[in-house]
């Protein structure tokens, strides 16, 4: 991480709030060029899907979580039973317990604003830069501020990214297929990370109980098949006694 | 219907981010958790990519011969191993459907 040995050259110094803020926008800045991109995708499928331009706007902030979001938006469309479309969200979005416990001790003695804001922040890709920067040491004081800068850059982009593309959604004819830009995307994020047996056992098993469960009443085969998935790369991972290297 | 579904996915997307941070559950989580965790993305995404992939939108027929979707996804997968970038895999998959429904 070039953007921290930058501040090391300067140990006498101790980063001010701002720094911290800056270097968190800074750091957050690469990740842009997934990000921008992803929200015009969800934009134009949230439209797609026959959410209003309201709804879709404003499901950027209240889930805040791309995969999730996609989701709820093609299930809404495919008018999957309410208790089915909430529990698929919510099981993606249970990661993020992950995350919350990671930076849990370099937050706890915020005041309880700060930590419900930045609660609010930690999404995947802002806790991916923030979690470097508290864990390599550089913290002061003001190394809350870091994940305020990448979690505040995030949502900015995520907010304005889908409000462009639902503008542009509005336009465009369903013969381009862009729905299918829902799996390419999901294929976008996993296949880089599928690495250990345990993990390619876990997509094996969702992939093939989600089409054996396909006529499983309330489309429940979703979250049947994640379950099994999960459950399945647990136990490879045990039969194997490797562990995983990364969280 | 939606809003309370759009507010109630919310508040618990917000449990899971603020949870830890309450201090109530202490900061460890068991062992086990973690690792089940861990799993989560790929079980779930995948569980949505294989049936949009493999069963026709359309005919509801599941099909791997002569199923575009299909070749469209392997290209991407294939762009998105070697580029890791989102927009470059959506673009290879969405070209290679529009360039064999066209050649259809």
């Amino acid at each position: 991480m070039s953007g921290a040995k930058d501040t090391a050259d300067v140990p006498a110094k101790a980063p001010s709030a701002a720094d911290e803020f800056w270097q968190g926008v800074r750091d957050e800045l690469p990740l842009m060029f997934g990000v921008i991109p992803f929200g015009l995708v969800f934009g134009v499928i949230g439209i797609e899907s026959g959410l209003t331009s309201v709804q879709t706007i404003l499901l950027s902030s209240i889930l805040f979580g791309g995969a999730s979001q996609v989701v709820f938006a093609q299930l809404w469309a495919g008018g999957v039973p309410a208790l089915i479309l909430g529990s698929s969200v919510c099981v993606i979005n249970i990661r993020h317990v992950l995350y919350s416990a990671s930076v849990a001790s370099y937050l706890q003695h915020l005041s309880l604003g700060w930590r419900l804001l930045l609660g609010y922040l930690l999404t995947d890709e802002a806790y991916a830069v923030s979690i470097r920067r508290f864990t390599n040491g550089y913290s002061g004081k003001f190394q809350h501020f870091h994940l305020l800068g990448s979690g505040s850059l995030l949502w900015a982009s995520w907010q304005t990214s889908t409000i462009a593309g639902v503008v542009v959604g509005e336009t465009i004819p369903d013969s381009w297929s862009l729905t299918f830009a829902i799996p390419l995307t999901f294929i976008a994020i996993i296949a880089p990370i599928m690495k250990t047996r345990a993990e390619i056992a876990a997509a094996v098993s969702a992939g093939g109980l989600a089409i054996i469960g396909q006529p499983l009443p309330w489309n429940s085969w979703l979250v049947i098949a994640a379950l099994g998935g999960i459950v399945t790369g647990w136990m490879v991972e045990h039969l194997n006694g490797t562990r995983r290297g990364n969280a | 219907m939606i809003w309370s579904l759009m507010i109630a996915t919310g508040v618990f997307t917000f449990g899971t981010r603020f949870v830890m941070l309450t201090g109530i559950f202490g900061k460890r989580l068991p062992a086990w958790l973690i690792e089940a965790l861990g799993f989560v993305p790929i079980a779930v995404l995948t569980a949505i990519i294989v049936p949009t992939v493999l069963i026709d939108p359309v005919s509801q027929n599941f099909s791997i011969l002569d199923n575009p979707r299909l070749l469209a996804a392997l290209i991407a997968i294939a762009v998105a191993l070697t580029t890791r970038q989102v927009i470059t895999t959506i673009g290879a998959g969405l070209a290679t459907l529009w360039v064999l429904k066209w050649l259809a």
